[in-house]
């Protein structure tokens, strides 16, 4: 048995509970078990880091110096906004020492830091630490037939020096988590886009222009549904996506999943646990696709590199 | 006693601005052997020299200290003034007190006085044990070696060759032309590329004076200026030279196809071929990579067809070796690989190609027959998006240096677009339009005008595909917008660099070369084609990124430094190299180790006078000894010394503060 700590986040107990829900179901049914950190405080996201730099560093080391007390060699975040806070604070611990100096201070009485856990995000850690073979090896009901557009967003990969995964521009991991699923990927190149993020609520505008460009490349790359990795892209496509519809005069209907809860579903999780209700845009529709493989779907090639091609024999 | 003179130069404004020259002087005459001091304000003038020479004369100097500039500058044309009096010229100490005081003193004169008071003193004290010296002749190998036969390679083995030195021309592949060959049209004029270069391509096969060494590379340089041995690697070939007639029969039938490099990858070659149709020498050479006779022993269809038995399967490579007397060095340049540019979708989308890729498109004897093709579907593009500076000027990407060809070469890609397919349109991303040169402005206005081509300066941030075509999104800058071009193709102005191999070669040859990979000139300005290692020479790219001009400009300047270098029978060099003393020497060879030029061998001497014992010392060949100074740090028995640097000499300095 494989033993992970997890740091949920706040969102994890509000927008994004069925995230929670179906990591944990997940990471159960994959044989691996799951220690929260205890109590564990906020990241600090967004308003922390435009306020405070200390702050922003301090709220994320305590959590950091509260995980090295479990015994486990990865933390793993859902949340991409909580996974870029605890990554760039660990970075800047490891890599910058004057600065280290300085935050230590702040959490003075917590304990101290020394660099043992590393920290992914809940993504990174499938795709690294369970892999490919496995996840397969657990799906009894395969995604056939469902098309999926893979929404990683601006933070899980991103800056390439600091989070040391995946392309930053055109990450592959989730589509090959979903194609490990039996589902099967689109060419999408508006993956890592931005969503207008927390402008949900104070600039719907932006998020309405930002999303909604994400929505009609999603569906012009064929896909029956969007797959993220994020609470808030989550709540942003899919919570906002009746109001792009209407601001644009289109019709997209694409629920946005959770990669955990197509994992569940694949793992053959009753979908009545999997919290679908939560969600604004329909989902039947697209789990409907599930088993129906439409003849010839169209062969998703890497090109060939000029001079690497092989040579052939007339 | 010794009676120096001090001729301390104001360098102008340079040094008198920041230091006191005349208090200098004043605080030089308070020193016991100097007999003689004066100041100037440009002592590298003839009147200044002049001053220089009648001195000596006057006062019976014994040695000389100029207080000016570094002796990088003008350390030669004050000995010269020193022999112009009758007086051995190296008997002169320059005390730099411009790089060393004025210059980085500015904001504290007093200070900066001192100091070139205390330089000043400290080469009078030196030049107090100067000692007579003097140049050392060496015999010379008049014939040169030139690595890389591309532009610069050519024009150089051939202006050399002109001048009646035989040349030994080494290329790495099969054929003799470089990039150059692989060019359609040559900006500013358009002339054909093929038609100016493949007569000079003959003219090497055929010069008296030239011995083309093709498919081979340098693995070996042994010796020093006038004097180096070149060792020669001759790859296998597989096919005889001497027999085969070039009739082309082997490579029609050979059944096996590989990417053709040539025409980058765009069609196929055979196993066994020649580059391109107009290949010097025009012989196939098999590679051994793909041959499924070499590999699996299976085939051997080329030695069927061949009618004159060229074809040798056993073949071994062969290393060969040359005396040479110079090295030209012009190794040319690589191009940059895009990858890192995902966010363009560099390597997923096929319609996004570089610059060489169309440039092989539009040629003449390209693979698509001259005009530029979608990869992805065949089709003719008619809106092309040419974006320049990849991977040039990006430190994030790519390297900070512009590649000064890209600005040019674009320009003449949207004309050879517009010839090529009447009703295209080319959009050019463009930082800025680089276009110093002759008549180069000129022709990037003149095809701004004639294509209609639409620049718009500013970056491209992402290119996504949309249906099947690709939409690039930058910024134009001068309108202050975000704007979106829907592409069929996308051509990609990819940076220069320089060969990977580049460092390898540099540590073989005893050169040194930039933080990039370029080989590194002697001097910037001054020294542009020299090394620091004497006798070895640079032309082209390899040195810097630079255009067909430039590049044959420089092969020239490399032959007539050749040419100069081979003018007399023997070479002068410098005296101010190291020497044993035997009697010291306890033969522990710490010097051979530290030497970077194995300038230092054993030999055996007899224990003491008639003894018939033999006990092994070091020995300095005066040649090859660049006078570093090496040795005489790690000799522990202090027998080496480096005439005109003694101990002795860099004792009285250190004493004399």
């Amino acid at each position: 048995m494989k033993k992970l700590t997890y740091y949920p986040g706040c969102s994890s107990h509000g927008t994004s509970e069925e995230f929670d829900k179906t990591v944990k179901m997940v990471m159960t049914s994959l044989d691996v078990q799951m220690e929260e950190i205890p109590d564990w405080n906020c990241c600090g996201a967004t308003s922390a880091h435009t306020l405070s730099e200390s702050l922003a560093y301090a709220l994320p080391l305590r959590n950091l110096v509260l995980a090295e007390k479990l015994d486990n060699k990865t933390i793993a975040i859902p949340c991409a906004s909580c996974y870029q806070r605890l990554k760039v604070t660990k970075y800047h611990m490891d890599n910058n020492p004057e600065l280290a100096l300085r935050i230590n201070t702040t959490i003075v009485g917590e304990g101290t830091y020394t660099g043992k856990v590393e920290v992914k995000s809940m993504l990174q850690y499938c795709y690294e630490e369970i892999g490919l073979e496995a996840i397969m090896a657990r799906v009894t009901k395969p995604l056939s037939g469902m098309k999926l557009a893979c929404y990683y967003g601006c933070l899980l990969t991103r800056p390439k020096a600091i989070t040391q995964f995946d392309s930053p521009e055109y990450p592959i991991s989730m589509d090959r988590i979903v194609e490990a699923l039996g589902a099967q990927a689109t060419e999408f190149d508006y993956k890592t886009e931005c969503c207008g993020a927390s402008f949900s609520i104070s600039n719907t505008e932006v998020v309405i222009g930002l999303s909604g460009k994400i929505l009609e490349m999603a569906k012009e790359s064929g896909a029956d549904a969007i797959v993220v990795a994020c609470p808030l892209c989550q709540s942003n496509l899919d919570m906002r996506q009746p109001d792009i519809e209407k601001h644009f005069g289109k019709q997209y209907h694409l629920p946005v999943f959770y990669f955990t809860q197509l994992m569940a579903l694949a793992f053959g999780a009753d979908p009545k646990e999997l919290m679908f209700n939560k969600h604004i845009v329909p989902v039947e529709e697209a789990l409907a696709k599930i088993g129906k493989v439409e003849p010839g779907p169209e062969k998703i090639k890497k090109p060939k590199k000029a001079l690497e091609a092989e040579s052939e024999v007339e | 006693m010794a009676r120096v003179g001090v001729f301390v130069c104001f360098c102008g404004a340079n040094i008198a601005d920041y230091v006191d020259v005349p208090m200098v002087v004043e605080e030089t005459k308070k020193i016991r052997e100097v007999k003689f001091a004066i100041e100037y304000k440009y002592m590298c003038s003839d009147p200044g020299q002049q001053l220089i020479r009648e001195a000596i004369v006057q006062h019976r100097l014994t040695s000389i200290v100029v207080a000016a500039c570094s002796p990088r500058m003008h350390e030669k044309t004050f000995r010269k003034a020193l022999s112009d009096a009758g007086m051995n010229p190296y008997l002169l100490e320059v005390a730099n007190i411009r790089e060393h005081s004025s210059w980085v003193h500015q904001k504290d004169k007093k200070a900066a006085t001192e100091k070139a008071a205390d330089l000043v003193r400290m080469a009078v004290a030196k030049s107090i044990a100067n000692e007579q010296l003097f140049e050392i002749s060496v015999p010379v190998t008049k014939r040169a070696l030139v690595i890389g036969g591309g532009i610069a390679g050519i024009q150089a083995a051939l202006d050399i060759a002109d001048a009646r030195i035989p040349v030994v021309l080494v290329e790495k592949s099969p054929s003799i032309g470089g990039k150059m060959a692989q060019l359609d049209e040559t900006f500013p004029t358009l002339d054909c590329s093929q038609c100016i270069l493949t007569p000079k391509m003959v003219d090497v096969a055929s010069h008296p004076y030239i011995e083309l060494i093709p498919y081979s590379e340098v693995i070996e340089l042994e010796g020093f200026v006038g004097n180096y041995k070149a060792r020669i690697k001759k790859k296998a070939s597989y096919v005889n030279f001497a027999t085969c007639t070039g009739c082309g029969a082997c490579w029609q039938k050979c059944p096996v196809k590989v990417p053709n490099e040539y025409n980058m990858g765009i069609d196929k070659r055979k196993a066994i071929y020649t580059p391109f149709p107009q290949a010097v020498p025009n012989k196939p050479v098999i590679d051994a990579a793909y041959c499924t006779m070499l590999l699996k022993g299976k085939c051997g269809i080329c030695a069927k067809v061949c009618q004159v038995g060229a074809i040798d399967f056993k073949m071994q490579e062969e290393i060969i070796e040359r005396e040479i007397g110079a090295v030209v060095v012009a190794t040319g340049y690589d191009l940059w690989d895009p990858k890192p540019y995902e966010e363009y979708g560099v390597g997923r989308f096929k319609d996004i190609i570089t610059s060489l890729e169309f440039e092989r498109m539009v040629s003449a004897n390209g693979p698509t027959n001259g005009l530029p093709v979608r990869p992805s579907d065949g089709k003719i593009p008619k809106n092309v998006v040419f974006i320049k500076c990849i991977g040039s000027r990006d430190e994030a990407k790519g390297i900070e240096y512009c590649s000064k060809i890209c600005c040019m070469y674009t320009t003449k890609h949207t004309i050879l677009l517009h010839h090529k397919v009447h009703d295209s349109h080319a959009y050019v991303f463009y930082m800025d339009i680089r276009a110093a040169g002759k008549g180069y402005e000129e022709f990037v206005k003149k095809a701004q005008v004639d294509t209609a081509a639409t620049y718009l300066r500013g970056r491209v941030s992402k290119i996504y595909k949309k249906e099947d075509k690709l939409i690039v999104r930058g910024e134009d800058s001068q309108i202050g917008q975000v704007v979106e071009v829907v592409a069929d193709l996308v051509v990609l102005a990819t940076a220069v660099i320089p060969p990977k191999d580049n460092p390898e070669l540099a540590r073989m040859l005893g050169i040194s070369y930039d933080k990039y990979g370029y080989l590194s000139e002697a001097h910037p300005k001054l020294r542009p084609v020299e090394t620091a290692k004497a006798g070895i020479f640079l032309a082209g790219c390899t040195q810097a990124p630079k255009d067909i001009p430039d590049t044959v400009a420089q092969a020239s300047a490399c032959a007539a430094k050749v040419c100069g270098l081979f003018a007399g029978d023997t070479m002068k060099k410098d005296p101010m190299i190291s020497t044993v003393n035997t009697e010291f020497c306890s033969g522990c060879q710490n010097c051979v180790q530290v030497c970077p030029y194995g300038a230092i061998v054993t030999e055996e001497v007899p224990m003491g006078h008639g003894s018939k014992e033999m006990r092994t010392v070091a020995r300095i060949n005066e040649g090859v000894c660049q006078g570093c100074g090496s040795c005489v740090a790690v000799c522990r028995s202090m027998a080496i010394s480096l005439a005109g640097f003694t101990d002795h000499q860099i004792i009285n300095e250190i004493v004399s503060i």
